[in-house]
């Protein structure tokens, strides 16, 4: 969830209106926003705004826009004038392979501040990192107009072939070495990765604006306090993305103040030629029985102008005209949705659910709290464990090989690296940790593991017990496990076998198999696995497949 | 019966005992002489009858004066000087070294030696080949002599400091400059004073024949009858013990369970190593979406694909409606969707994944109300508010006429249910299956509004691949661990899952 910042004097200036600030903060929420806060000494307001695909609520610009329409300052499409110009942009062909897209336009006619700046960024890194998937969908580039000779031209270089002095560095670099030293060329090279040749947008003097989607140059490409005039550009793989990007920020200038001059856009083929910002109007179709449908209420076509025109859009006679900054509306959901947020969450009734089902729960949920009540009964503590966990737990710990293990690619810690496919070795960690705590420790946990199987991915809920007192044996063990097959009814198909298994003390642990089913272990836990976790007192203990008893052995009766 | 009469009715058998030797100013230890009760069972009756008020103990603290190491050793076998002297008289000149081999001295012993014996011009020294000592006249005379530290060590000890005077005073100061003799420590000395109550119930007849405990032998044989049981102290305080128990998150969870069984509610399941296709695209998250990159999910390392469970007719409606909206009057995310990455394995991110299993099974009923408590992974940073793994709670009601008046009734229903306040506010949200989409508040009462979770129609292009007609279905899903954290009062949400058998012993039941 995106959060931007910005003065809550501007916002109060872009939205023509005086607001306080409760009222700032119920009014937020027509934007999906969330004020997280308001520093009085800065002036800053703090937002959270939810919703991940609609970028143009990601500025103070869009904020203001629609504020303006849910107040009834302003409603309707918002207007913004593209004006004609001789600028173009020719893009090489080598780029094809490398970055194929770009858009562009020059913003004139508005003094920029530090604020401004400030904002401009902001808007450029959201954009970039959140729907520009940091930068590799898209970038955005803003330069210094007075700097720039037209055409400007964008292609892919040799990386050694061209050196520029890339943003707030002192010395000329060639674009791989910006890519090794620059923290900004670290930061983003994985982009390039195994491209033999890298974007450059140049000027017809041949001066470098940027490296993109790297960094700026440092003569063109940093904007400064005073500034009036200056060029946008975008490029990226996905051209509707890159476009849509341009027209959320042609919007917000244009809203600023500025005049926008359209570029013009010309790629190797004449029919691929474009130029932007493209602003084209679209429609989409609105039924307004739909949203009695959806929303409840009834309400006439005249409101439902109204209404639309509050969250910016346009309409005319079932056809709702779709701002240009905006390419999330697909359907006309979406845009009754927007219907019921300007009309007020508070202003729809609310009605109960009245359709009678009746409740269920898993079957296996049955058995799971049978075996609960036991081990409590028994006097055991239960406990609830994450199910990530990590092989020294499970196998390194348990002295043990590994086996059946699903593991997890890329863990951000080795802590939490692996699925757990057994309970006692979490028991154990668990009775490991608390040494210092009154003994007898007598704890289960019931929960699912995951086994990675031949025939695939299996989920198990199991119960397993230990046990850990200084007179904690085998037989301790057993009775709890003959007491829970006696309750369960399982007293005649249950019994243990002689079973090797490297965790136990050999000889003193046995499998338990119901059916024919093997569904378990019970035994006495090996000292050298006491040792390698400091348990200085003897433990016994059980572990039961739960879904396997009940499943195989239903099945089998 | 007096106060007296029930006092003495209440006295353990320990106390009786103590208490005939009871008087003003007496000593602990003194009653432990007095009563031959050992010292643990003299300082329990002392406690007991404190808590009685019968009487008051006064603790001082006195520094007294303990043989050491040393010290315990030459009070047996007497000081190395004197036995040195005793050594050189018998040839009245030697070699130092023999001297010291004979007598097994250490060197800081003979050291000593030598030093306190030429002070006391017992011995004459002379250094030639080696040192030789020869024994004085005065050496002589002082052998038959008892000395000052002599007699100090075959007192008896503890020696009270302030009780030393003279001779013995001298002694001890000579002591203290050596090694390991003596020592001084702090003890504690506990005296009785009488209340007024104890006064009066040290005159008193306490052997009167009471009965300390019930046993089966006095049961079968009768004998208990016309017999007085002790009294006990009621309001004492017992030891602490423990239960067995209910883990207190999983308790929590099976009330959440039942309150939604009661609600008419059927629950689901699925695995929690998912595909893409059931955890995201049948959800209608596009696969390019960034809540889907790699940071927002674990994926595992082998095998990397799954989907047998995937219906092929179902998996082609899915990717129509990605891609072009499946006839629901939608234009789709307009893409070509990737058969391969949605078979993509991933820990399940979310519950919803549950939900879209159950939207496409044959068990689907219509109306229906259906809930899931899953367990759920996404990569973070553990801290106080963020576990890797943690639980979600949510599900989907399923009707023909369905809007978001209801969503909002469902929404009001769990705030009564679940959070006991009627204080509610609904407010625009976004989810990336849901549209429209809000989000509920709740009042709490100390926390204030606080995020209970998150509601709204599932889109069309989800519901229709899915169920196979466009019907509307309210999606929701409840911060399980959050709502938790505050009923229980816990603070950190690794104590939800934690292994701290104090907390797991001692936390309150909700």
């Amino acid at each position: 969830m995106p959060t931007i910042t910005f003065s809550f004097t501007d916002l109060q200036k872009l939205v023509g209106k005086k607001l306080d600030l409760d009222e700032t903060k119920e009014i937020m929420w027509k934007c999906k926003g969330e004020v997280e806060g308001y520093d009085k000494d800065t002036d800053e307001l703090k937002v959270d705004v939810a919703d991940t695909n609609l970028p143009c609520m990601w500025s103070i610009e869009g904020v203001a826009r629609t504020l303006k329409g849910a107040l009834g300052i302003e409603t309707g499409l918002p207007k913004i004038e593209i004006k004609k110009s001789k600028y173009e942009l020719t893009v090489d062909k080598s780029v094809k392979d490398v970055r194929p897209y770009i858009s562009a336009f020059v913003a004139k006619g508005h003094k920029v501040d530090d604020y401004l700046i400030k904002q401009i960024i902001q808007l450029q890194e959201k954009l970039c990192e959140t729907y520009g998937k940091r930068r590799q969908k898209i970038a955005i580039g803003i330069y210094r107009y007075s700097k720039i000779k037209f055409p400007v031209h964008y292609k892919a270089t040799e990386p050694e072939s061209i050196k520029f002095t890339p943003l707030d560095f002192k010395k000329e670099m060639t674009q791989q070495e910006t890519l090794e030293e620059h923290p900004k060329g670290k930061e983003y090279a994985w982009i390039l990765e195994g491209k033999k040749k890298y974007p450059l947008l140049l000027d017809d003097n041949g001066g470098v604006l940027s490296f993109p989607p790297i960094i700026n140059s440092n003569d063109t490409g940093k904007v400064e306090i005073g500034d009036s005039e200056l060029m946008f550009e975008c490029t990226g793989e996905d051209q509707e993305s890159l476009l849509l990007a341009t027209n959320i920020f042609a919007q917000a200038f244009f809203d600023r103040g500025f005049e926008i001059y359209s570029v013009k856009i010309k790629y190797p083929e004449k029919k691929d030629e474009i130029e932007t910002p493209l602003i084209e109007e679209e429609e989409i179709k609105l039924d307004l029985k739909k949203i009695k449908d959806i929303i409840g209420i009834d309400i006439k076509e005249e409101k439902v102008k109204e209404l639309l025109g509050m969250a910016r859009y346009g309409y005319s006679k079932g056809i709702v005209k779709i701002p240009c900054y905006r390419k999330d509306v697909m359907h006309q959901v979406d845009v009754i949705e927007d219907i019921a947020i300007m009309h007020g969450y508070d202003n729809i009734e609310t009605q109960p659910i009245t359709c009678f089902t009746i409740g269920e729960q898993l079957p296996i949920i049955k058995t799971i709290d049978r075996c609960r009540e036991i081990m409590v009964g028994l006097e055991y503590q239960e406990i609830f464990s994450p199910i990530l966990t990590n092989k020294k737990t499970l196998f390194e710990n348990m002295n043990t090989p590994e086996f059946n293990i699903v593991e997890i690619e890329k863990p951000m810690s080795d802590t939490y690296s692996v699925l757990r496919n057994w309970l006692i070795p979490i028991l154990l960690e668990a009775l490991s940790k608390n040494k210092h705590v009154e003994y007898p420790h007598k704890i289960f946990e019931q929960g699912l593991v995951v086994v990675n199987k031949k025939d695939g991915i299996k989920d198990y809920e199991r119960i397993a017990a230990v046990s850990a007192n200084h007179t904690a044996d085998f037989t301790e063990a057993k009775q709890s496990v003959d007491l829970i097959m006696r309750m369960l009814g399982k007293e005649k198909e249950y019994h243990i076998e002689e079973v090797e298994h490297d965790s136990f003390i050999p000889g003193r642990v046995g499998r338990i198999v119901v059916g024919n089913t093997k569904v378990g272990y019970v035994g006495e836990i090996a000292p050298q696995v006491l040792t390698n976790l400091g348990i200085e007192m003897p433990v016994s203990g059980f572990e039961i497949n739960l879904t396997e008893m009940t499943e195989k052995t239903r099945a089998n009766q | 019966m007096t106060e007296i009469k029930k006092l003495v009715k209440s006295l353990h058998p320990l106390e009786r005992k103590i208490l005939p030797f009871l008087a003003e100013g007496k000593t602990a230890r003194e009653l432990e002489k007095d009563s031959k009760l050992k010292d643990i069972e003299v300082m329990r009756s002392l406690q007991w009858l404190q808590n009685k008020e019968i009487v008051i103990l006064d603790e001082e603290l006195k520094e007294v004066i303990e043989l050491d190491e040393n010290g315990i050793k030459y009070a047996k076998n007497g000081l190395p000087e004197k036995k040195f002297l005793q050594e050189l008289a018998k040839k009245n000149t030697l070699k130092v070294s023999e001297i010291k081999k004979v007598l097994g001295l250490s060197d800081e012993e003979v050291n000593i030696c030598i030093g306190s014996l030429r002070k006391k011009v017992a011995i004459e020294l002379k250094k030639e080949a080696e040192l030789t000592a020869t024994i004085t006249e005065q050496g002589k005379k002082l052998l038959a002599k008892e000395t000052f530290e002599e007699k100090f060590l075959q007192n008896k000890f503890p020696i009270e400091l302030g009780h030393l005077k003279d001779e013995s005073l001298f002694a001890f100061e000579e002591l203290k400059k050596r090694k390991n003799i003596i020592k001084k420590i702090l003890v504690k000395t506990i005296r009785v004073r009488l209340t007024e109550t104890g006064k009066k119930l040290i005159k008193e007849k306490v052997d009167i024949d009471v009965t300390d405990a019930l046993t089966s032998d006095i049961l079968k044989n009768g004998s208990w009858r016309g017999k007085e049981f002790r009294s006990y102290d009621v309001k004492i305080n017992v030891p602490k013990i423990h239960c067995g128990r209910k883990q207190h998150y999983r308790r929590f969870l099976e009330d959440v369970r039942r309150k939604f069984l009661a609600l008419g509610f059927k629950e689901g399941a699925g695995p929690a190593v998912e595909t893409e296709f059931w955890d995201m695209d049948a959800l209608y998250m596009p696969q390019f979406h960034s809540a889907r990159d790699i940071h927002a999910g674990y994926r595992i390392k082998e095998p990397k694909y799954g989907g047998k469970d995937i219906p092929p007719e179902v998996l082609k409606k899915v990717k129509d409606a990605h891609q072009t909206g499946h006839g629901t009057g939608s234009k789709g995310w307009g893409y070509e969707f990737d058969e391969q990455k949605t078979k993509t394995h991933v820990l399940r991110t979310h519950d919803t994944a549950i939900s879209s299993r159950m939207l496409s099974s044959s068990k689907l009923e219509i109306p229906g109300k259906y809930f899931q408590i899953a367990r759920c992974f996404r990569p973070d940073v553990i801290d106080a508010k963020h576990s890797v793994d943690f639980n979600q709670c949510g599900g989907f009601v399923i009707d023909e006429g369905l809007n978001f008046a209801h969503l909002k009734g469902l929404l009001k229903l769990f705030a009564e249910e679940f959070a006991e306040t009627d204080q509610i506010k609904i407010r625009p949200d976004y989810f990336p299956f849901t549209e429209p989409s809000a989000a509920l508040f709740a009042k709490h009462p100390e926390l204030g509004w606080i995020e209970l979770g998150g509601s709204g129609i599932f889109r069309p292009e989800l519901v229709k691949p899915l169920v196979g007609k466009d019907i509307p279905v309210i999606a929701w899903g409840i911060g399980i661990d959050r709502m938790a954290m505050f009923k229980l009062g816990l603070n950190d949400i690794r104590n939800l899952y934690g292994h701290d058998f104090e907390l797991l012993r001692n936390i309150k039941m909700e």
